[in-house]
């Protein structure tokens, strides 16, 4: 059987989240390169994961998923996209079997022989009784993810569920776990994992009689919900760059509009009309904090830096291990080339000069503090009480010039003039734009 | 490590849930490890509950993960984790009101009485606030934990209480704001890096499939209205804004006072 992959659901639900509302059924299909059927088919299962998973949803929320996954800030932090990540595909009779073993595991350890007894007799009679190979088989699993371990080093081995985290600590400490792992999974990334963790950490409170409410202490703003979708190919993009081997994918560049194109079963046309597969060689990852847009940078075998939105990347498959010394050679040149990237340009290096203007009124000089936050490594220099400099050398003007855009009037470009030249013309049609708003004030 | 594990599945979650039975993976657990790393973990934890997930912890895989990420365009963090989280969480989560003492921006500082809302952490920023709400002002106040001295707990009657978080949340709703922005059709191409702009705001898309026009309905609170234009003048020309004479007004604004600073008069 082929492995499963999500590509399609992660395609459909950044869809939902990006530009939800705005597409019909039809305009759906077409923008995913899918059939109407197969996206009912996928909204169907989506729908069907959430109603199960029983989130608890506000009024706003509650709208059509197909009207996309809108946030009410106030509300929770829980990321609704992270049900990607249960989608995985699971018989109903495994699922009772494996939550059961799990289930009599909770607090005593017991053998194979001996689950195989307790399954017997728990399991509900609709579900064939399993046999002592499949409760192996379910327990190798289940070690293999980590969820149960081994007390004992002699056989029979006898098996408990891994959860010392949640039962060694006092009331206190689950909450101080909890709330440590909601900042760190908010915060940094990459997260998955840690809302992966929060969840259960959230039930092991209400478990205990706290109120559910009391997980909610912590706000956020703001997030690039669908970044976590994108860590979907993180775990085997750093395999393979721990393993130093090479990878093929399709690529759909975000631009041309289409997102994802279904695999064609018909061998008459198996050509993949989109995009060639690429053969790469991973390095490393950008996470841009500006758009919450993630970033595969490799070496091509066209002996040349190739960056990739990690958003266009689907069916990766791993492909042959290249020495040391050659992984090494290209990390090392992508480390000097993106020194100076303001996020991923390799462009060539310019200097920027700009004067920024602190805030007219007293109190807080919020432009300077945003100033040196986010000017990554420029340098500032002190210039009068009204104003100060920043320099810097980067990569290409491209993507650090929505940053100095972005501080409107209080930023002045100095250098280099063709900049200068060019943020004149913009602010002037901007102006222009809003001129008639004027007449109205 | 793969993410999508039977494991996670979402009916094996909820057949655990009614079991009252939890499942952790490997992986939850090196995530975790990697990050009681971080240097603010020694904020989070008393030092012996620190030690005891340490020790917890102390077989699982070290590999970390972020050593193949780079993170690009950043602010700088403050902090991640205030000390003063601890306290003041278990003040919200038990709807306690609280003195809450706090340096003022022009020097000096003032204590009164409050209720503490929620505790919010600024991803521009990197830093945590404060939400509270200030009987006395009748209004809806955000103080930096930097700027916190000390919160006091105090007990409220639960009718005091609720109507207390009644007032809170009626402002709270009052602020919200509403602007439609449009994407200027020339720039249709670039249409997933705009609404990957504004993916972090509460938001609808619709689209005019004649006009083949996009626009973006953004909720906001009102005082947030300078962050929403930023990210207006961080995309430039390739959106403008549709409805919402404030956001319009201090465009143009912003335009003119601009262009005068290049020293072009009007």
């Amino acid at each position: 059987m082929a492995r499963e992959s999500f590509d399609k659901e992660v395609q459909l639900l950044r869809l939902l989240a990006l530009a939800g509302g705005a597409y019909n059924r039809q305009q759906f299909a077409a923008r995913l390169g899918i059939s109407v059927h197969t996206y009912d088919k996928t909204m169907r299962y989506l729908k069907e994961m959430q109603s199960s998973l029983k989130q608890p949803l506000s009024p706003e929320q509650e709208t059509e998923l197909s009207d996309g996954l809108r946030y009410n800030y106030y509300e929770s932090a829980d990321p609704l996209l992270l049900f990607l990540f249960r989608a995985k595909s699971l018989k109903e009779s495994e699922s009772v079997r494996l939550s059961t073993i799990l289930t009599v595991l909770q607090d005593q350890s017991l053998t194979a022989k001996e689950l195989l007894d307790c399954c017997s007799e728990t399991m509900s009679a609709d579900y064939p009784s399993p046999d002592e190979k499949t409760i192996r088989g379910d327990l190798k699993y289940l070690e293999e993810v980590g969820v149960i371990v081994r007390t004992s080093d002699s056989r029979p081995f006898r098996y408990t569920a891994a959860i010392g985290l949640i039962n060694e600590l006092s009331d206190d400490e689950l909450i101080d776990l909890y709330d440590y792992v909601d900042v760190m999974a908010n915060t940094q990334v990459p997260s998955v994992q840690g809302y992966l963790l929060r969840d259960t950490l959230k039930k092991a409170l209400r478990k205990r009689g706290f109120d559910p409410s009391a997980a909610e202490t912590h706000l956020y703003k703001y997030h690039y919900h669908s970044r976590i979708l994108d860590e979907a190919h993180l775990h085997t993009i750093h395999r393979a760059i721990r393993e130093r081997r090479r990878i093929d994918f399709v690529y759909h560049a975000p631009r041309k509009g289409k997102n994802y194109a279904a695999k064609n079963t018909n061998p008459l046309f198996e050509r993949e009309e989109q995009s060639q597969t690429q053969p790469l060689l991973p390095l490393r990852v950008i996470y841009d904090h500006q758009y919450g847009r993630w970033y595969l940078i490799g070496h091509t075998q066209r002996n040349a830096i190739a960056k990739f939105r990690m958003e266009g990347i689907t069916q990766i498959e791993e492909g042959e291990v290249v020495s040391e010394e050659e992984f090494n050679r290209h990390l090392n040149t992508v480390e000097r080339q993106m020194e100076r990237s303001w996020v991923v340009d390799t462009l060539r290096t310019i200097k920027v000069v700009a004067r920024f203007f602190n805030p007219e009124r007293p109190g807080s000089n919020f432009i300077r503090e945003r100033v040196e936050a986010q000017g990554q490594w420029g340098s500032i220099t002190e210039e009068s009480d009204e104003s100060f400099l920043y320099t810097i050398m980067v990569n290409g003007i491209y993507e650090i010039k929505p940053w100095l855009r972005s501080f409107g009037s209080s930023c002045e470009v100095l250098e280099p003039a063709w900049l200068r030249k060019e943020f004149i013309a913009e602010w002037k049609e901007i102006q222009a734009h809003y001129e008639p708003v004027r007449k109205n004030i | 490590m793969n993410p999508f594990e039977k494991i996670f599945n979402y009916q094996m979650l909820s057949r655990l849930d009614e079991s009252n039975a939890f499942a952790l993976t490997t992986q939850e657990r090196a995530w975790l490890k990697m990050l009681l790393s971080h240097q603010s973990a020694e904020n989070a934890f008393t030092s012996d509950t620190l030690g005891k997930l340490r020790g917890l912890l102390a077989d699982e895989a070290a590999a970390d993960i972020r050593d193949i990420i780079i993170e690009k365009a950043k602010s700088r963090e403050k902090h991640v984790y205030h000390p003063m989280l601890r306290s003041l969480r278990r003040i919200i989560a038990q709807g306690f009101g609280s003195y809450i003492t706090y340096r003022l921006k022009h020097g000096g500082m003032r204590n009164q009485f409050g209720l503490p809302l929620k505790l919010e952490y600024s991803m521009v920023k990197r830093e945590w606030y404060l939400l509270w709400y200030s009987p006395r002002s009748r209004m809806l106040m955000a103080t930096k934990l930097d700027n916190l001295i000390a919160a006091d707990a105090v007990e409220l009657h639960a009718d005091r209480a609720a109507s207390l978080h009644r007032r809170a949340s009626e402002l709270l709703h009052n602020r919200k704001q509403q602007a439609v922005i449009e994407v200027v059709r020339m720039y249709n191409e670039e249409l997933s890096r705009i609404l990957y702009a504004f993916s972090c705001f509460d938001k609808t898309v619709s689209y005019d499939e004649q006009a083949d026009l996009y626009h973006i309905h953004v909720t906001y609170p009102a005082d947030e209205g300078e962050y929403l234009l930023s990210k207006i003048r961080f995309l430039g020309l390739r959106v403008r804004v549709a409805e919402g004479n404030y956001l319009k007004r201090r465009m143009w604004e912003s335009s003119s006072k601009a262009i005068a600073r290049y020293g072009i008069g009007e």
